[in-house]
C-alpha cells in the first residue's frame, strides 16, 4: 500500500509543472558525482545516470528539451568523462559504439517518455473537464429560474476555470471581438437568444479550455431554454384553467345570478301595485333575502377569481383557531337559534399563523355545507387535533355518505353533484387553505356515520 | 328635536335610500356628494353624526375627510366601504372613525350602529359619572371592588386579564384594534406582540364561560382588526 502511494506521489510530482529546483539539483549532483569519480566509474555508469536525467527532463519539459539534453550529455560525457579527457577523441573504440548507442537510446526514450507524459496530462485534463461539466449540468438541471443559472455559471467559470470576471449581458451583443483573454458566447437555442456570456481571463486560453468554455455556455443556454419552456407550459396551463373558470362563471352568471335579479325585479314591480301591508312585507323580505343571496354569489365569484389568479394577499398573524370556530358557531346560532354545532377542542391548542378573515370564510363555507347535509335536529361536530407539524380540524356531519365518484369532485368549482347544489363554497375554502400551504380533504366516516371535511393548517 | 345625520356618498342612489331609511327612524338627514362639500357642511351646520363613504370618487377620499375632520371636531363618524379589507378598516379606525360598516348592509344594522355610537358618546361625556358596574347577560363586572361574576359566581382573573376585560367592557360596541388593546394593557414597549392579546382573550373567554354554540359571548372578533365588547343589548 505504502509503495503504491509513494509511486503515486512521485508520479504526480513528475507530472506537475517543471520543478526547476529539483532539476537543477539533479543535474548539478549528477555532474558532481560523474566529474568527481570519473576515474572510479565506468562509461556504463555515466550513460545510465544521464539516461535517467534525460527521461526525467522529457517527462517534465517535453521532447525538445529531452533531445537537447541527450546531445549535451553525449558531448559532456565525450569531452569530460572519456579518456583522453578534454578532447572529443575516444581512446577505446568500443566506447565510441557505447556513446552512440547512448545517444540514440537517450533520444528515443526521451521522446517516448515525453509522449507518455503528454498523453497522461491530456487524459488528466479531460477527466477534469468531465468533472466540471458533470457538476455544471447537474446543478443546471436543478435550477428553476434564469438567475440561478447565471449564478451557477458564474461560480463554475470563476472557481473551476479561473475566470477573472463573468458577465451575462441581456440579449445579444452586436459584435463579437474575441481577444486573447476576452471571450463572448451567445446563449442561444434555435432561434431563441437568452443573452450573451462574456468571460475575462488573466491568461490566453488553450484550445481545450476554449472548447470547455463553449460547452459550458451551451449547457447554460440549454438550461435557460428548459426554464423558458417550463414557464410557458405553466402559463398556458394557467390560461387554460382561467378559461375553464370563465366559461363556468359565464354559465353561472346566466342562471344563478339572473334568478335572484328576476325575483327582485318582479317583487319591486309587485310592490308598486299591491298595497296589502302583509303582502308588502313579504315582498320586501323576499327582495332583501334575494339581494343577500346575490351579494353572496358575487362575493364568492370575486373570491374564487382572486384565489385562482393567485392575487390573494394573506394577512398572516398568530391567531387562535378556536376563536374562528367560536365565530362560526355564534353565527349559526344567530341564524337558526339552534345549537347545531358541537365543539371539541383540546386545551392548550397553540396559536397558528393564518389570515383570520379568510380562514373564517373557509370554515363558514365548510360548516354551511355540513349543516345542509346534517339530519334535522342533529349536531355537526368540529374537532381539532395536532398531528405532526400541522393542526387539523374535522367538520363532521351525520348525513348520507358521498359516492366515491362525487368525493373527488365536490371541491371543484360549479360541480353539481347528485344533490344539485351549485358549489362555490368548498372550492373557495380549498383555495384559501391551499394559499396557506394547508389542505382540505373530504372523506366518508367509517360505517356510514356521515362525511367529514378535514382542514389542515401547517405550523409557522 | 330629532338628531341630525350627514350622509356623504358619491352614489346618488345610496344617498337617496339612506335618506329615506334614516328618516324612517326619525333622524333629520342631510347629504353631501363629495369630501369638500361634506367638510363645509359639517363646519356650517354641525350634525350629530356623519356617515362617510370611504371611496368618494374624487379626492379627498373618506379617510382623508375623517382625518381633516378630527383636527377640529369630535363629531362621531361611521365609515362605509365596499372593501371587505382589514387594512382599510384599520386605516379608517386610525383616522378617527368611531365605527365602520361594509356594503351591502341592512338598514337595521346601520341603525343599531348609529345608536351604539351615540350612546357611547353620551356616556363618555365628563358630566356623566362613570358606571361602577357593568352587566351583560350573565356577566357582571364590579369596577369598585374589581370583582367579576358569571351567573353570580366569582371568576378569578389575573390583573392583566382584568385590565383587558375592563378596557373592552368600558367601550361597549366599539372596535378596539389589537394595537390599541396591547398599548393600553401591556404598554407601548410591547410593540408588535399582537398575539399576546389573542392568547389573553382566549383565556378570558374560557374563564367567562362563553359558549359560542349558544351565542353566549361577551367579546366579539373583528377579523384581522381587533375586538368589540358586546353592546348593552347583545345581538
Amino acid at each position: 500500500m505504502q509503495g503504491d502511494s509513494l509511486k503515486k506521489s512521485i508520479r504526480s510530482a513528475l507530472l506537475k509543472r517543471p520543478q526547476w529546483p529539483f532539476l537543477t539539483v539533479l543535474i548539478f549532483s549528477a555532474t558532481l558525482i560523474t566529474g568527481g569519480f570519473r576515474a572510479e566509474l565506468t562509461l556504463a555508469n555515466f550513460t545510465m545516470i544521464y539516461l535517467l536525467i534525460v527521461v526525467i527532463i522529457a517527462i517534465q519539459l517535453g521532447t525538445r528539451a529531452a533531445i537537447a539534453v541527450s546531445f549535451l550529455s553525449f558531448l559532456y560525457i565525450n569531452f569530460f568523462l572519456t579518456r583522453p579527457y578534454y578532447t572529443f577523441l575516444v581512446a577505446d573504440p568500443r566506447e565510441v559504439l557505447d556513446l552512440f548507442v547512448f545517444l540514440i537510446v537517450a533520444i528515443l526514450s526521451g521522446q517516448l517518455s515525453a509522449q507518455a507524459r503528454a498523453e497522461a496530462s491530456k487524459a488528466h485534463q479531460r477527466a477534469q473537464e468531465q468533472v466540471i461539466l458533470f457538476e455544471l449540468t447537474g446543478q443546471l438541471n436543478q435550477s428553476a429560474e434564469p438567475n440561478a443559472v447565471y449564478q451557477i455559471l458564474d461560480r463554475v467559470l470563476r472557481t473551476d476555470l479561473n475566470a477573472r470576471a463573468v458577465f451575462i449581458l441581456p440579449k445579444e451583443r452586436a459584435t463579437f471581438e474575441h481577444y486573447q483573454t476576452l471571450h463572448y458566447f451567445l446563449l442561444q437555442i434555435e432561434a431563441e437568444i437568452y443573452g450573451t456570456l462574456c468571460v475575462v481571463f488573466d491568461d490566453p486560453l488553450s484550445p481545450e479550455k476554449q472548447r470547455l468554455l463553449q460547452t459550458c455556455a451551451s449547457q447554460a443556454a440549454m438550461a435557460l431554454h428548459r426554464i423558458a419552456l417550463a414557464e410557458r407550459a405553466r402559463k398556458s396551463h394557467q390560461f387554460e384553467e382561467s378559461d375553464r373558470l370563465k366559461t363556468a362563471i359565464l354559465h353561472a352568471v346566466s342562471h344563478d345570478l339572473r334568478t335572484p335579479i328576476t325575483v327582485i325585479k318582479t317583487s319591486a314591480h309587485n310592490l308598486q301595485r299591491l298595497y296589502d301591508p302583509q303582502t308588502q312585507l313579504e315582498i320586501a323580505q323576499t327582495i332583501e333575502s334575494e339581494a343577500d343571496h346575490l351579494d353572496k354569489l358575487v362575493g364568492n365569484l370575486l373570491d374564487l377569481s382572486r384565489l385562482r389568479a393567485g392575487a390573494l394577499q394573506l394577512n398572516r398573524q398568530l391567531n387562535a383557531l378556536e376563536e374562528v370556530v367560536g365565530d362560526v358557531a355564534a353565527r349559526v346560532w344567530q341564524l337558526t337559534h339552534q345549537e347545531r354545532i358541537q365543539i371539541d377542542f383540546p386545551d392548550d391548542f397553540p396559536l397558528l399563523s393564518f389570515d383570520y378573515g379568510l380562514i373564517l370564510q373557509a370554515l363558514s363555507n365548510i360548516v354551511e355545507n355540513a349543516l345542509r347535509y346534517e339530519p334535522p335536529g342533529g349536531q355537526i361536530v368540529i374537532r381539532a387535533w395536532i398531528e405532526g407539524k400541522s393542526a387539523h380540524l374535522a367538520v363532521i356531519n351525520h348525513g348520507a355518505a358521498i359516492e366515491a365518484q362525487d368525493l373527488d369532485h365536490i371541491m371543484e368549482p360549479f360541480y353539481k353533484g347528485h344533490r344539485g347544489h351549485i358549489g362555490l363554497g368548498l372550492p373557495i375554502a380549498k383555495g384559501i387553505l391551499e394559499a396557506h400551504q394547508g389542505a382540505l380533504t373530504a372523506e366518508n366516516v367509517a360505517h356510514g356515520q356521515g362525511v367529514q371535511l378535514i382542514l389542515t393548517l401547517p405550523f409557522a | 328635536m330629532s338628531l341630525k345625520i350627514l350622509v356623504v356618498d358619491d352614489e346618488p342612489q345610496i344617498r337617496k335610500q339612506l335618506s329615506i331609511g334614516l328618516s324612517g327612524y326619525g333622524y333629520t338627514v342631510n347629504t353631501a356628494d363629495h369630501g369638500q362639500a361634506a367638510l363645509i357642511a359639517i363646519a356650517q351646520h354641525p350634525p350629530d353624526l356623519v356617515i362617510l363613504d370611504i371611496s368618494l370618487g374624487t379626492p379627498p377620499d373618506g379617510i382623508e375627510v375623517c382625518h381633516r375632520l378630527r383636527e377640529w371636531s369630535k363629531i362621531p363618524v361611521i365609515m362605509l366601504s365596499v372593501h371587505n379589507e382589514e387594512k382599510i378598516k384599520v386605516k379608517a379606525l386610525n383616522a378617527g372613525a368611531d365605527d365602520y360598516l361594509t356594503k351591502p348592509f341592512g338598514m337595521e344594522e346601520l341603525h343599531a350602529r348609529i345608536q351604539a355610537v351615540l350612546r357611547r358618546i353620551t356616556s363618555e361625556q365628563p358630566s356623566v359619572s362613570p358606571k361602577s358596574e357593568i352587566r351583560v347577560g350573565a356577566l357582571s363586572i364590579d369596577m369598585i371592588n374589581r370583582l367579576v361574576r358569571v351567573d353570580d359566581q366569582e371568576v378569578h382573573l389575573t390583573p392583566k386579564e382584568y385590565e383587558l376585560l375592563r378596557l373592552l367592557a368600558t367601550h361597549p360596541g366599539k372596535v378596539l384594534t389589537h394595537r390599541v388593546i396591547l398599548n393600553a394593557v401591556w404598554g407601548t414597549e410591547y410593540g408588535e406582540m399582537d398575539h399576546y392579546v389573542r392568547v389573553f382573550v382566549n383565556q378570558l373567554r374560557k374563564k367567562l364561560r362563553e359558549n359560542p354554540t349558544r351565542n353566549i359571548r361577551y367579546i366579539l372578533n373583528e377579523p384581522g382588526i381587533g375586538y368589540r365588547f358586546v353592546g348593552d343589548d347583545p345581538t
